[in-house]
């Protein structure tokens, strides 16, 4: 029997994206969440969810990070820590679609701290942005056959690609909305209806 | 481009820009960001209004009526005011350019506007796209007088109810009345609306069987029937209020409410106006024509079209210059005949939107022949006003002090060019011809007389066109836009349509001096199809409007405004506007050729 897939409008994203203490999710902290959701095709900035994260012990923020983010761990100290924000993080995911700009990187970093916090990774559906991008490059090729070279993945670039404005980068937050207006477009050069159309 | 998040960049457009900001917070809350591919269609006339203020932040939007294009709105800009506050679709809005927008809720909108600044903002824009959007149906003549009587916008008698109603019995009527106030009988009378069911009824946890006397707010802040409609607006700004009853001979004749008025108004040129009428002395010129430049930006930025905003600043231009003359007479002392100060050019077409040279001529009744000096006297400190209060002296350029004279003579000089059309003689003649009168109280019906001639003078129209068609758009535009060429806006683009227009004008007999006005009697008269005639309305409209954008953007910069553009650095949008402008421009100087056999 099959399942019909739901229109690609009807679920909920929350376009996500984490600032790291490094780009080891074995090592290296989680600093700061922000989270964005897509509501009908709409993004809701209302909603919007960022939090910087304690610092957990024994995971030291990587020097080179902090160029990208410029947080430092004081700033962090206040901060709930991660369990509690990751429980944040779970209750709007719930029956929701995650949305992130390559999952290779933020994937391992909430299954290991869901790990380490005892909670269970209720493994979402996701869709990447970066799927998205190779799949839409892909359709070109196909009408311009031996056309441009390899699109860039840097989630900048493709936005400068697909005609969006520059957003100020290495903030959870700002991320989370450059993926999530990334997402709006590439879902429309790619024709995608349902959303098996996007995973 | 510097980088900008969503909520940075809504608070750096304007009117956002002024907001107080608990209040801008509030908006930001509600903020949502949608995208839309090219072809979208947004919003149909009649359809469903749009629900919500959008600010592009990427790509365009073209607001149409019937198909015809009215505006393209671009980055910064922002659209579905016009559904929020009249509730309905007045234009089509469909998707240009791929469009990444940022929009706050209705409801929202509806709470920024208790901001003064920033409905003053909404209010300029509304005016205008109301009045696009009915510029193509039959009740074109649509036009508010801001020193009308508010009673006039007063459209039904008010609601009342007894001071023994309750609330529910109030929420009842207002809602089978379809009114959101109602006013309550009693010695004085009170009112309630449905801003008191909100904060005082529901928020106070009330119920349905509460007295209205509980809620109702009294005395009534109120107005006379007789009050200027943009008098009636500072009194709802200054008391914070969103109904106001209009009173005459002590009974109320109705209830206006807040957006009944904001559709009628916009507050700049009114301001400036009285200003300008309370002018000291000449000392206080020279800061005008920052004034005027200032106001130009700001209607422009709340969206009015350049055409009407010229209107606006030929009015500050006329009071400026009854002042100046008022003045020189209190020096000189009473004229000793009749005379008339003619604007000239765009002026007399009040055209001007940023001061350009002066262009003004004197006539003075014949009787005064021997009081030439007096006249003289008089036109050359006007003169020199003028130019203190920013309107350049140039060689090239007309001034009353070296054209004044008699009506007869300036009846021959007229005559004159239409009898014998040399090549100077259509140049003078087409400048001097776009004469308006803008102080004095000498009839020119005698001047009048010779233009309403022309469409019999064929030699005459037939040079005028000849004139007209040196100015062209350029050849092979098709080829070389993309290149980094410089387009010369006036000459290439304006001029064109100015100078075609002022033949077809007075070849159908028109008294008008106004360049659309010149066209659209030359289409009644059948001179021009209806179709060739909206797009060049609509292109006339669109480089003036391109003009202006570029030329407040040199000011503001510190450079001098010129007309040229250079076409690399206009966005893909503006280009192919531009280049569609140009095109219908010179597929209409095509068909005046043939029309005319000049070439």
């Amino acid at each position: 029997m099959f399942f019909s897939s739901p229109p690609w409008d009807l679920p909920v994203y929350w376009a996500l994206d984490l600032e790291t203490g490094g780009l080891d999710a074995r090592q290296d902290p989680i600093i700061s969440v922000g989270m964005v959701p897509i509501r009908a095709g709409v993004i809701q900035l209302g909603e919007a969810f960022s939090t910087l994260v304690r610092p957990e012990a024994g995971r030291p923020i990587k020097p080179e990070s902090v160029r990208a983010h410029q947080l430092l761990a004081g700033d962090l100290r206040k901060s709930p820590p991660l369990r509690a924000v990751l429980l944040e993080v779970d209750r709007r995911l719930e029956g929701g679609v995650l949305l992130v700009h390559n999952q290779g990187i933020d994937l391992p970093f909430l299954k290991d701290g869901h790990a380490r916090c005892g909670l269970p990774w209720k493994k979402p559906r996701v869709v990447d942005t970066v799927d998205l991008i190779v799949r839409a490059a892909t359709r070109r090729r196909l009408f311009r056959p031996g056309g441009e070279e390899m699109p860039s993945l840097n989630l900048g670039e493709a936005r400068r690609v697909h005609g969006l404005p520059d957003y100020q980068a290495h903030d959870a937050l700002t991320d989370a909305v450059s993926t999530a207006e990334l997402f709006l477009v590439l879902r429309h050069v790619i024709g995608a209806k349902r959303l098996r159309d996007l995973r | 481009m510097t980088a900008l998040d969503p909520v940075s960049f809504i608070r750096s457009t304007p009117p956002f820009d002024s907001l107080p900001q608990d209040l801008f917070d509030g908006a930001a809350k509600s903020l949502e960001v949608i995208y839309h591919p090219a072809g979208t269609k947004l919003v149909t006339v009649g359809e469903e209004p749009l629900k919500h203020l959008y600010v592009i932040r990427k790509g365009a939007v073209r607001l149409e009526r019937a198909g015809q294009t009215l505006q393209v709105l671009e980055e910064g800009e922002t659209f579905g005011y016009t559904s929020l506050i009249t509730g309905k679709a007045t234009l089509d809005g469909v998707v240009e350019e791929d469009l990444l927008a940022y929009r706050i809720p209705g409801q929202e909108f509806t709470r920024l506007l208790s901001d003064a600044r920033f409905a003053g903002h909404f209010a300029a824009g509304l005016a205008t796209r109301l009045e696009s959007s009915l510029e193509h149906s039959p009740v074109a003549t649509f036009r508010v007088d801001l020193l009308a009587p508010v009673e006039t916008l007063v459209r039904r008698s008010a609601v009342w109810v007894d001071d023994t109603a309750t609330v529910g019995d109030a929420a009842r009527i207002m809602v089978t009345e379809r009114v959101s106030s109602v006013l309550v009988r009693g010695e004085p009378p009170g009112i309630v609306t449905d801003r008191d069911f909100r904060m005082r009824v529901l928020a106070k946890g009330l119920g349905p069987e509460t007295l209205v006397t509980r809620i109702l707010s009294r005395p009534m802040k109120s107005v006379e029937s007789s009050l200027p409609v943009h008098e009636a607006w500072a009194v709802l700004l200054e008391a914070n209020v969103h109904h106001l009853p209009v009173m005459r001979d002590g009974e109320v004749l109705g209830v206006l409410t807040d957006t009944d008025l904001l559709k009628h108004t916009s507050q700049g040129p009114v301001a400036i106006q009285r200003l300008v009428e309370k002018l000291p002395d000449r000392g206080s010129l020279p800061g005008y024509s920052r004034k005027v430049t200032e106001m130009v930006a700001s209607l422009l930025a709340g969206g009015l079209n350049p055409v009407v905003i010229a209107g606006f600043v030929a009015q500050l231009n006329d009071a400026l210059m009854k002042r100046i003359l008022h003045w020189a007479e209190a020096d000189l002392g009473k004229p000793p005949v009749p005379y008339a100060w003619l604007a000239l050019g765009s002026e007399g077409r009040q055209e001007q939107t940023l001061l350009t040279d002066q262009d003004n001529a004197l006539v003075f009744a014949d009787e005064g022949a021997s009081s030439r000096e007096y006249f003289t006297a008089l036109a050359d400190r006007a003169n020199t006003d003028l130019s203190a209060a920013g309107f350049p002296r140039c060689p090239g350029g007309y001034m009353a002090r070296n054209h004044c004279g008699t009506l007869s003579e300036w009846r021959d000089r007229f005559a004159g060019w239409v009898a014998d059309p040399t090549a100077e003689g259509v140049l003078e003649a087409a400048i001097f011809f776009d004469f308006r009168s803008v102080a004095g109280s000498l009839d020119l019906a005698p001047l009048q007389e010779i233009l309403d001639g022309i469409p019999r003078r064929e030699a005459f129209l037939r040079s005028l066109v000849r004139q007209a068609l040196d100015f062209r758009p350029p050849p092979l535009l098709l080829l070389r836009l993309r290149g980094g060429n410089d387009l010369d806006l006036k000459r290439q683009g304006i001029a064109p349509v100015v100078f075609l227009a002022r033949c077809y004008g007075l070849a159908v007999g028109s008294q008008a001096r106004g360049t659309l006005e010149r066209l659209r009697a030359a289409t009644r008269a059948g001179l021009m199809g209806p179709e060739a005639s909206a797009a060049v309305i609509d292109s006339y409209r669109y480089l003036l409007g391109l003009r202006l954008r570029m030329q407040l953007k040199a000011i503001a910069e510190g450079k001098a405004p010129t007309n040229v553009i250079s076409l690399s650095q206009v966005s893909g949008v503006e280009r192919s506007r531009l280049k569609d402008s140009l095109r219908s421009i010179g597929s209409w100087q095509d068909k005046a050729a043939y029309r005319y056999q000049v070439s």
